[in-house]
């Protein structure tokens, strides 16, 4: 826990905004420009990622999970993915309702932002936008990504902390294996937990999930909440806390930041293909599969760089 | 229409206390489907909320619900927490219930645009896209 700390200056609302926009519209060749800023020391920023299925109520539990984290003097950013429409690219952002319901906090900043032409649960030029927060003087950053089903393993990269939102009676085991999920997460939420099954439902991933294989392993802790009643929160709090402990212990830093940035450099390679894609003309997709395979490789290069 | 916002961000908000949002959550959609990213806070929201999630969110335009015919007041607070929050270049847009009369009133307190019922949807998103352009 970080005890209380000398009054900061604070938060420029518009100025963070507008910088968040200048990097979140930037196109590959911007974002590659920008330095990369790994943010501050290791350690001192902590970066939690919140997924799973829609509807489990991620959102009302980031808003729960926010307060207890300000309640520890931390300085908090938010980011809400929520997707774009495929037909119109327009999107309804509306994760920070109930992330910021009060909206007073003088600690505590929200952005939305829309999956635009990320397919991986997370939206273009992510990994700028947590690093320009981590510059920005947070002590936590954290990210919800979209209602993901089967795709969430970018983020997974992203953070230093992937918290796994289930709700009880939402597909059986079987799906949830399929998923992956059991193989992600560091923390299990089983929220909703008033409902029928939720109970079971902790006993059933805690048997399932993957066993630590040796002393210095993390065991992933699974946590009832109910963020409506504001149920477990403490708990999660403290799970939070135990594995960001954990990870000053075990992980190696080194690794980490490759690892990073392994999926910055995907995701940024992943979006100029899709930038290809899109300034193709129909002709291209005249010729055979081969042909056009290889005119868009080539094109992902830049001429000026 | 389509894509004639496309790339524009707009807080679709409702201050005061009226509790009918069937209108607001309309135009968000219409919004979207011309492209828009539009960011929908729900009911009952201070004018100090909504300048600050304009803030955080840079939107390029605000745009109110009122049914509750406190228009005139709830518009020139939200004004004033838009400069607080160095946001008054954000346009911002006022629909609900509004007569005609207080049209004037509204644009001398920063308003850039008021739509009413009679206006089809097509017309509201012709205009925000109008001035946003």
């Amino acid at each position: 826990m970080t005890a209380s700390r000398a009054p900061r200056a604070p938060i420029h609302r518009r100025a963070l905004g507008r910088a968040l926009s200048r990097i979140a519209d930037a196109t590959v060749a911007e974002a590659l420009a920008v330095l990369e800023g790994d943010g501050r020391a290791r350690g001192e920023v902590w970066r939690c990622g919140i997924t799973g299925p829609a509807g489990a109520g991620k959102s009302s539990l980031v808003g729960r999970f926010v307060n207890a984290r300000l309640a520890h003097q931390r300085r908090v950013g938010v980011v809400a993915i929520d997707p774009s429409s495929p037909y119109s690219q327009g999107a309804i952002l509306g994760d920070r309702i109930r992330i910021d319901a009060h909206g007073d906090d003088a600690e505590l900043f929200v952005r939305s932002l829309a999956s635009r032409r990320a397919r991986d649960g997370l939206a273009d030029n992510i990994a700028n936008v947590l690093a320009l927060l981590e510059a920005h003087d947070f002590d936590d950053v954290l990210v919800e990504t979209v209602g993901a089903g089967q795709s969430q393993y970018e983020v997974r990269e992203l953070v230093d902390t992937l918290v796994v939102v289930l709700m009880p009676g939402a597909g059986d085991m079987v799906q949830a294996v399929k998923a992956g999920i059991l193989e992600t997460g560091d923390i299990y939420v089983i929220n909703k937990g008033d409902r029928p099954g939720a109970k079971e439902m902790v006993a059933e991933i805690a048997s399932v999930l993957r066993h630590p294989q040796g002393p210095n392993d993390w065991l992933p802790p699974v946590i009832l909440t109910s963020a409506l009643a504001g149920d477990g929160i403490a708990e999660l709090d403290a799970a939070a806390e135990a594995h960001r402990a954990w990870r000053a212990r075990h992980v190696d830093a080194d690794s980490a930041r490759r690892q990073r940035r392994r999926a910055h450099v995907r995701a940024l390679v992943a979006r100029r293909l899709a930038e290809v894609i899109e300034a193709g003309d129909d002709s291209l997709w005249d010729a055979d599969v081969a042909s056009a395979y290889h005119a868009v490789v080539a094109g992902l290069d830049y001429p000026d760089q | 229409m389509a894509s004639q916002l496309q790339g524009k961000r707009i807080l679709i908000a409702k201050p005061g206390l009226d509790g009918h949002d069937v209108g607001a959550k309309v135009i968000a959609l219409a919004l979207r489907d011309a492209g828009a990213e539009v960011i929908y806070t729900g009911l009952r929201k201070t004018p100090d909320y909504i300048a600050r999630v304009a803030a955080e969110e840079n939107v390029d335009a605000v745009g109110l619900s009122i049914l509750s015919g406190s228009h005139l007041e709830l518009v020139k607070l939200t004004a004033e927490a838009l400069k607080r929050e160095h946001a008054d270049d954000v346009a911002l847009f006022v629909g609900g219930t509004i007569p005609r009369g207080d049209w004037d009133a509204l644009k001398a307190s920063g308003v850039d645009c008021v739509f009413d019922s009679e206006m089809s949807l097509e017309q509201v998103v012709d205009e925000v896209a109008r001035r946003l352009a």
